[in-house]
């Protein structure tokens, strides 16, 4: 029996569970959010529609958008990974110390990148799938080593990332489209493709019920691991851009990605137990926390009630969320 | 079931009005302020929690509030927390908004380098204090390259006869300020070889980490001979004392709480002995006086290093403060008036007279007070690659001490 | 549709293994856990010997139960939040709110009631936190980090950033004396460990929390009010961050913004690694105490060997690995869920 059929007879019919999963995940939900609070930037900051700030702004955010794609597939498959933030700053790292120079030296780079994440998320993928580990203590582990290497390689901040990632990189191409843009949506894009095969499929089985998906015959062991690796890439992806926009390496550069990509998958509508969500509603989180910190700017509101109101509003969201998704699936779930 | 379902809906209707009433109303009172031209300035701190980042951001409100600046400045602060992207974001957001100046305090010495730039180039001058940046288009005010580390390494060493177990308090592992203190202080250290470091942990400039941090180094070496400290120290005081048994020599920095340790004659007794030295907040002052003076035309600065002097307070100069300043070459206050992780390098007679405690904890300014020129001169500080700019070489006598003399030949 | 609900999807699995485990050698397997754990630490204590001469000593060990006393209390109400298949990420600013609220409005002379009022305060946040939780549906995760993040900004503009006032003396006789030559919390928190033992295992309260784990929808069939039963842990562990911020207010005698920073990770690490599963239903508050004394021994161990930071981290980080593979929770659950497979 193939997985698909097999997750055919366990659910409900594919095309359907999918837009019920988009409308009550909370991808469209995050999406109006967004275009609202871009709305609001606009009317606080005119300039704000010009396309230096929306470079600068797709720039700023597709670090934690490429890395709250990666936390979702683990996210779906039910697990923690803290390992984002040493395989970021372990990426920044190494893109900082060892500069290849030029677009082939880029395409090196940003192999070595996905590979160190790669690397890490086998491991993680080891701990977890084959030894039973639970995800949080596990990738925890593997964190704190990854922070550990990167402070053996760069003791302090320094070093250059390579002139034609760092300028190139967060240019535009045919001066309208920006580059970080382009490669959030080629993730995303990537992403569509993938949630469509045999793995993409299991994850989410993985996620909303382990039991019954070994039993239709879904590998657990492999999809778990599957999931972690192509976390780990992603993370890669997030270090290697993040080089681009500060081009320089910080050894503790990751460590703010951790709450934050967790938020923006929240955010997002992912479920955070598994199953339910998908990676277009993190990245648009991911674009919302972003944002939020200029809009508020915006606004004339500072010192520490931006605290106050970004915490208002994150909840805000997700009860906003909650209700439409309520609204739009009465019914539909479970 | 059909009360909860209504619960939950009131609640979230409530949640949601009270967003938008709160919003609203922040809203009118952005839009009240900004009727006359006044200069646009933007405090850029990292994150607001410790004793030394509030200091130094209460004081250039208080600063921002004094006559004749309280007529001339909008000041709006910003507080980005730890995470180098949202400081770009913040500076960006400061660039667009028509800024006239920036005062920071920068998270990272390199991440901001191309935002400043662009700032820059359109007109906004950026003053860093106390850590600094490697764009050469922004003024760094600091006393990072004043030397810190090899001055109370030095006065350790001369403490200790040229021999003993130390311990090495440090500050957040991977950053460029921490290492180049200890760059300078293991320049001293190593040319003793009666000088052994026993341990060596990173405190975050925190008193309770420091505390815990020494009381685990302890464990593995009661026998110690003296603690070299950052930020902190006074919580390496505290693991002494918890330990019980007898007090050692401690270089570290400006807490109130340290000084006062260090002048108490009990604590002497003990065998305390040392220095109070380190990071200044009052370089956040002198670095807004600056700029102010230079946005108004007052003097006319290009972009550079500036060097904060180096405070140091050996035990015997510690002098306990009657009124709300240092006034009379006093240097620490008493407990009743400020908590123990007060940083008390906060005030300066001669560049900031303008302050008092209520600047320095409430961000008021003080009554009276009226902003007081600038001397003329400036210190300019010595390169130092990776910390003020970017593929230059420090020079020869970078860590040449400055405070101290080697009392003991190695 | 949301985390309310959210182990509905795995309450099967959870269920059915965990009743499994009742059936078979449960108990003496979670004691197995437990007892592990404590020998590692000591095993660790041991070795540290070859760390320096100085370690492995009587002092050194009750330099560890001190430091450890703070992850213990915290953990304690992390534990029954993590028991119930949440996370609370609002523990830091608590701590800070905590210590905070001791220091500014405490004194010696009022300290007795200005510090059980803090105390609840902090439960009230908590109660927020499970508000939102259980009748708004919010995940777990997002509204303590939002709390977390409120509660900070609130501490900071109540502060101006620098907590004033001193440690109440009945919080620095807790930390600082000694009665017999062993300090005095270190009694406290033996006795705060059996109390949350008895609490979490022995009371219907406990009971209910497993339940409530294992399996939310039986939970509410079998009677359970199962909306207050959730909120009470977020008050439990509000209450038990905010004392841990008194603890370090008795310690070092002052409270900072940030002190609180520290004791995030660490607080869930000891849980999971005492052998609670992160997804709620099982454990026990004696694992979780043996979880706080291993991080903490470690720590105190790792910062004794002479090597760089880097290095150190990578050890550190090796060793929580190797710790968490010695002390698999699945280790024989996984092989008994092979055969029912086959």
């Amino acid at each position: 029996m193939s997985y698909a059929a097999s997750l055919a007879t366990e659910r409900t019919s594919r095309p359907t569970l999918r837009l019920k999963r988009m409308l009550s995940g909370g991808a469209a939900v995050v999406f109006v959010l967004y275009l609202a609070m871009y709305a609001l930037y606009a009317w606080f900051e005119p300039s704000a529609l010009s396309l230096y700030t929306f470079t600068n702004l797709m720039n700023n955010s597709a670090p934690l958008a490429i890395a709250a794609a990666g936390e979702t597939m683990v996210v779906l498959a039910r697990g923690f990974d803290l390992s984002v933030a040493g395989v970021i700053s372990l990426t920044n790292v190494f893109m900082a110390i060892y500069p290849i120079e030029g677009p082939l030296g880029a395409l090196a780079s940003l192999a070595i990148c996905m590979a160190i994440g790669a690397a890490v998320g086998a491991i993680n993928g080891f701990l977890v799938a084959k030894l039973g580990l639970q995800t949080i203590a596990a990738t925890l582990g593997t964190m704190i080593v990854c922070q550990g290497l990167s402070l053996v390689f760069l003791d302090a901040p320094g070093g250059y990332v390579a002139q034609w990632v760092s300028y190139e990189l967060t240019d535009t191409l045919f001066g309208v489209l920006p580059i970080s843009g382009l490669i959030v949506l080629a993730v995303a894009l990537l992403w569509a493709g993938f949630s469509r095969t045999n793995t993409g499929l299991g994850i989410y089985a993985v996620g909303a019920d382990e039991q019954a998906a070994s039993l239709s015959g879904i590998s657990v062991t492999a999809t778990r691991f599957a999931a972690f690796v192509g976390a780990g890439i992603l993370y890669g992806l997030a270090g290697f851009m993040l080089s681009a926009q500060t081009a320089t390496g910080d050894p503790n550069a990751g460590e703010s990605f951790l709450l934050l990509a967790f938020a923006a998958v929240a955010l997002g509508g992912t479920s955070l137990s598994g199953g339910r969500g998908g990676i277009l509603g993190s990245i648009f989180g991911a674009g919302v926390l972003m944002l939020l910190q200029k809009v508020l700017f915006a606004a004339g509101v500072s010192s520490f009630y931006t605290g106050m109101f970004q915490s208002v509003i994150l909840v805000a969201a997700i009860v906003l969320g909650n209700l439409i998704g309520r609204t739009f699936s009465k019914g539909a779930v479970r | 079931m059909r009360l909860n379902k209504l619960m939950k809906g009131a609640a979230s209707a409530t949640m949601i009005a009270g967003l938008a009433a709160t919003f609203g109303a922040t809203l009118a009172q952005a839009q009240d302020s900004g009727s006359d031209k006044k200069y646009k300035i933007y405090l850029a701190m990292s994150y607001s929690g410790n004793s030394w980042q509030s200091e130094a951001a209460n004081i250039v409100k208080a600063l921002a509030k004094t006559p004749p600046y309280d007529k001339q400045v909008e000041l709006t602060e910003v507080i980005s927390g730890t995470d180098p992207q949202a400081q770009i974001s913040a500076y960006e957001s400061m660039i667009q908004a028509g800024a006239d100046g920036v005062i920071s305090f920068p998270i990272s010495a390199t991440a901001l380098n191309r935002t400043i730039k662009r700032g820059c180039d359109q007109g906004v001058k950026f003053f860093m204090y106390d850590a600094t940046v490697t764009e050469p288009c922004a003024y760094n005010v600091s006393f990072i390259t004043a030397g810190f580390g090899e001055n109370t390494a030095q006065a350790l060493v001369n403490e200790l006869g040229g021999k003993g177990k130390i311990f090495l308090s440090r500050g957040v592992p991977g950053n460029s300020v921490d290492k180049r203190h200890t760059d300078g202080a293991m320049h001293i250290f190593d040319q003793y070889p009666g000088i052994s470091v026993a341990a060596e942990y990173y405190s975050y400039w925190d008193d309770r980490t420091t505390q815990q941090e020494t009381a685990k180094a302890l464990a593995a070496h009661p026998d110690v001979d003296g603690i070299w400290a950052q930020a902190g120290e006074y919580g390496a005081v505290q693991a002494l004392l918890d330990k019980g048994g007898k007090l050692v020599p401690i270089t570290g920095e400006n807490s109130d709480g340290f000084r006062l340790a260090l002048a108490d004659p009990k604590m002497q007794d003990m065998g305390l002995k040392g220095v109070s030295s380190g990071s200044p907040p009052a370089s956040a002052g002198y670095a807004f006086k600056i700029m102010m003076e230079v946005l108004t035309g007052k003097r006319d600065l290009e972009p550079m290093n500036i060097q904060y002097p180096l405070p140091w307070v050996p035990a015997a100069d510690v002098k306990l403060c009657e009124g709300d300043t240092f006034e009379n070459g006093c240097n620490v206050f008493p407990s009743e008036k400020v908590p123990s992780s007060f940083v008390t390098e906060v005030f300066n007679p001669t560049l900031l007279p303008e302050l008092t405690l209520t600047s320095a904890l409430d961000g008021n300014p003080t009554p009276g007070a009226t902003i007081q020129p600038l001397p003329e001169e400036i210190t300019k500080a010595p390169d130092s690659p990776g910390i003020n700019c970017q593929r230059c070489e420090a020079p020869e006598n970078q860590y040449e001490l400055t405070k101290v003399k080697a009392t003991v030949q190695p | 549709m949301n985390q309310t609900t959210g182990n509905d999807g795995s309450a099967t699995d959870t269920f059915a293994h965990v009743e499994d485990r009742r059936a078979s050698s449960g108990i003496d397997r979670d004691l197995v856990n437990i007892v592990a754990v404590f020998a590692l630490s000591a095993v660790l204590i041991l070795c540290s010997r070859f760390v320096s001469p100085a370690l492995g000593s009587w002092n050194q060990v009750l330099t560890i139960l001190t430091l450890s006393s703070f992850l213990i209390v915290l953990s304690f109400g992390q534990g029954l939040v993590i028991l119930v298949g949440g996370l609370d990420l609002s523990t830091p600013s608590l701590v800070v709110i905590g210590g905070v609220l001791a220091t500014v409005y405490g004194s010696d002379g009022n300290a007795f009631y200005v510090l059980p009022i803090a105390l609840c305060v902090c439960a009230l946040i908590g109660l927020v936190n499970g508000a939102g939780v259980v009748i708004l549906g919010i995940p777990p995760f997002i509204m303590t980090l939002a709390s977390s993040i409120f509660v900070a900004s609130a501490a900071l503009g109540l502060t101006g950033g620098t907590p004033r006032g001193n440690s109440p003396e009945i919080l620095a006789f807790l930390m600082k004396e000694r009665w017999l030559g062993i300090p005095v919390v270190v009694y406290f928190v033996v006795l705060f460990a059996i109390v949350g033992w008895i609490v979490q295992s022995r009371t219907t309260l406990g009971r209910r929390l497993y339940a409530i784990g294992v399996n939310r929808e039986a939970a509410r069939i079998a009677g359970i009010d199962v909306g207050l039963t959730e909120a009470i842990p977020y008050a439990i562990s509000a209450a038990c961050a905010g004392f841990v911020g008194m603890m370090l207010v008795g310690y070092s005698d002052g409270a900072t913004l940030r002190m609180g920073d520290s004791y995030l990770l660490p607080g869930i690490a000891a849980v999971v690694i005492g052998g609670s599963s992160i997804l709620g239903g099982s454990g026990s508050f004696v694992g979780t105490v043996g979880g706080a004394i291993l991080l903490t021994t470690l720590g105190t161990v790792i910062s004794a060997i002479g090597l760089d930071q880097g290095y150190r981290t990578i050890i550190e980080g090796s060793i929580i690995l190797v710790a968490l593979v010695l002390l698999r929770e699945d280790l024989f659950s996984g092989l008994r869920l092979r055969n029912r497979k086959a």
